[in-house]
């Protein structure tokens, strides 16, 4: 078992008017080189549950354990290291940091390991390289197409070689073609054993044969299992 | 005189640091009744994540609660002109009743402080809270002197009154003062320069072999401890009279004046600074095998320890460069 979450619960805005639980009694476990999908509609708290697994935000109840470690009490500066060495995210809207350049993008989730700067960009570039955007390793972020940019955001992604490839809703923004160029490049990672969760409800996504499992979530509650 | 600028501010850090302390305490009750690191509810999630606020409060609060010992003796310095008789600090922490206490109880606030300071920090390096019952019980138990210590202070300052007259530092730490701080004061020198040299010998010996083998740790602090107390009373007893040149002369504040070209803080924090670091390496002591602080307590104690040894050779060194230059002959 890779992931485990037991009775989590989020709750924003606690006590307050806006209160509004996003996840509520989640029980949940990720296998170790596999492929899941958390799919839901809009709203379903999909981002949410995303979020908590990859301890982007703390759940207001309930544990979580990767690999066995206790991660929910961890006081941030434990939870950093963590996010660093476990998850790699790929987000909807890329998130690519404008004004620098892909190469810098990719290099930067990796600095405050320390690793010698000449290393870092040698494994960058190769990244580049390997999702073949090499020659656009120069260019601001800005200057890339849709397709250019998802694959930077992949190879940033893979910088601190992570357990798990964390993506929220990857396919939500490009055409059919792409969308499929991104599963295939999963299926890439999956095979290097890589464990692979996504969030989407894009049916190239849910139905693709790379997957190994459907969790079904609406309103926050974990609903069954399509596959 | 309450409007005295140094005065304001040490009351009003008092008032806050008391606050402060009390709303931590609060919170501390609650982490000894309610925390359990196995359940995932609701409320313990709460008390984790505030935790971690609270202690970086805490540091804050009692960095100052350090500070604040030298700032109130400043302040007592600096008030001297205000009283007919007082020549410095001594004279003026002598004005009222509230006075020595004070200064009494903040030097032990130092201390306690500190340590607390440095059980904090291996807290926080742990990633599962390995401390943090100890130190909020320990808290709980540092909270009445906290408070007691305010009180004091603010007590002190109020029943100021500019028309007394105080008595100086010459008569409150002469032979002929009948006080505890003279009887203190009229230690026998020799017998009093062989403890205070046996004891830094003692101190600087455990402290270099703990660097070096990593072992001795609760000998090195308690050497450290009982070289503390040992070195105040060493200043007050002779290393005092060298600096005034003067045998009958212990003041253990004149030498905090620019006469004396301040040379009284860098001792004191040497001391204390020394003392506390030191007291810090007994303090984690038990904890080195706890599983998550196993990996970062050696470094931490070493840190300690370095940081104790060093502050006990610049103390050292300040005293023998004194004797040596003093025209004290004294026979």
């Amino acid at each position: 078992m890779l992931i485990e979450l037991r009775d989590v619960r989020k709750v924003f805005h606690q006590g307050k008017p806006n209160e509004f639980v996003a996840v509520q009694g989640v029980n949940l476990w990720i296998e170790a080189c596999r492929a899941t999908v958390i799919k839901g509609p809009s709203g379903s708290g999909k981002t949410t549950l995303l979020s908590l697994v990859g301890c982007m935000t703390r759940p207001t109840s309930g544990r979580i354990e990767i690999l066995g470690r206790e991660v929910s009490s961890l006081p941030e500066r434990f939870l950093t290291g963590v996010r660093r060495e476990t998850f790699g995210f790929i987000f909807q809207h890329f998130n690519l940091v404008k004004g620098i350049t892909a190469l810098e993008n990719v290099m930067l989730p990796a600095y405050p390991s320390g690793e010698n700067h000449a290393a870092l960009k040698r494994r960058a570039l190769d990244l580049l390289d390997h999702f073949a955007v090499a020659a656009k390793a120069q260019s601001k972020v800005e200057k890339l197409s849709g397709g250019e940019a998802q694959r930077v955001t992949i190879a940033r992604a893979l910088i601190n070689d992570p357990f798990v490839i964390v993506a929220d809703e990857p396919t939500a923004h490009l055409d059919t073609r792409l969308a499929q160029e991104f599963m295939e490049t999963m299926a890439r990672l999956k095979e290097q054993r890589k464990t692979i969760l996504i969030a989407s409800h894009d049916p190239i996504v849910c139905d693709s044969p790379i997957v190994d499992r459907v969790v079904l979530i609406r309103d926050g509650r974990v609903e069954g299992e399509a596959r | 005189m309450i409007f005295h600028p140094l005065i304001l501010a040490l009351i009003v850090a008092s008032g806050l640091t008391s606050f402060l302390v009390l709303y931590a305490s609060v919170f501390g009750a609650q982490i000894l009744g309610r925390w359990d690191l196995r359940s995932g509810s609701e409320a313990q999630l709460g008390l984790e994540r505030k935790t971690y606020l609270i202690s970086t409060l805490l540091a804050f609060v009692f960095t100052f609660e350090l500070l604040s010992l030298f700032l109130f003796i400043f302040t007592a310095d600096r008030l001297h002109t205000f009283f007919v008789g007082a020549m410095c600090a001594a004279g003026t922490l002598h004005v009222n009743a509230f006075g020595y206490p004070a200064l009494l109880l903040k030097a032990i606030n130092f201390v306690l402080a500190g340590t607390w300071l440095i059980l904090n920090a291996a807290d926080i390096r742990g990633y599962d809270y390995p401390l943090t019952k100890k130190k909020y019980a320990y808290l709980l138990a540092l909270a009445p002197l906290i408070l007691a210590e305010t009180a004091l202070q603010t007590a002190f300052f109020l029943k100021m009154k500019p028309d007394i007259t105080t008595s100086c530092c010459g008569s409150l730490f002469g032979a002929s003062g009948g006080s505890v701080a003279a009887d203190l004061a009229s230690l026998p020198v020799a017998p009093m320069k062989a403890v205070f040299g046996l004891s830094l010998l003692l101190t600087l010996a455990s402290g270099f072999y703990f660097l070096l083998k990593g072992r001795g740790g609760s000998l090195f602090a308690a050497l450290s401890g009982v070289n503390l107390i040992v070195s105040l009373l060493a200043i007050l007893s002779f290393i005092s009279i060298y600096f005034y040149e003067l045998p009958s002369h212990h003041c253990p504040f004149c030498i905090l004046q620019k006469e004396y070209g301040f040379l009284g803080y860098p001792i004191y924090l040497a001391v204390l600074g020394g003392g506390i670091c030191g007291l810090g390496v007994g303090v984690l002591n038990p904890f080195r095998k706890v599983t998550s602080l196993a990996a970062v307590m050696p470094s931490l104690q070493r840190k300690l320890a370095l940081a104790a040894v060093i502050s006990l050779l610049v103390f050292a060194a300040l005293v023998i460069h004194r004797l040596a230059v003093s025209n004290l002959n004294l026979p």
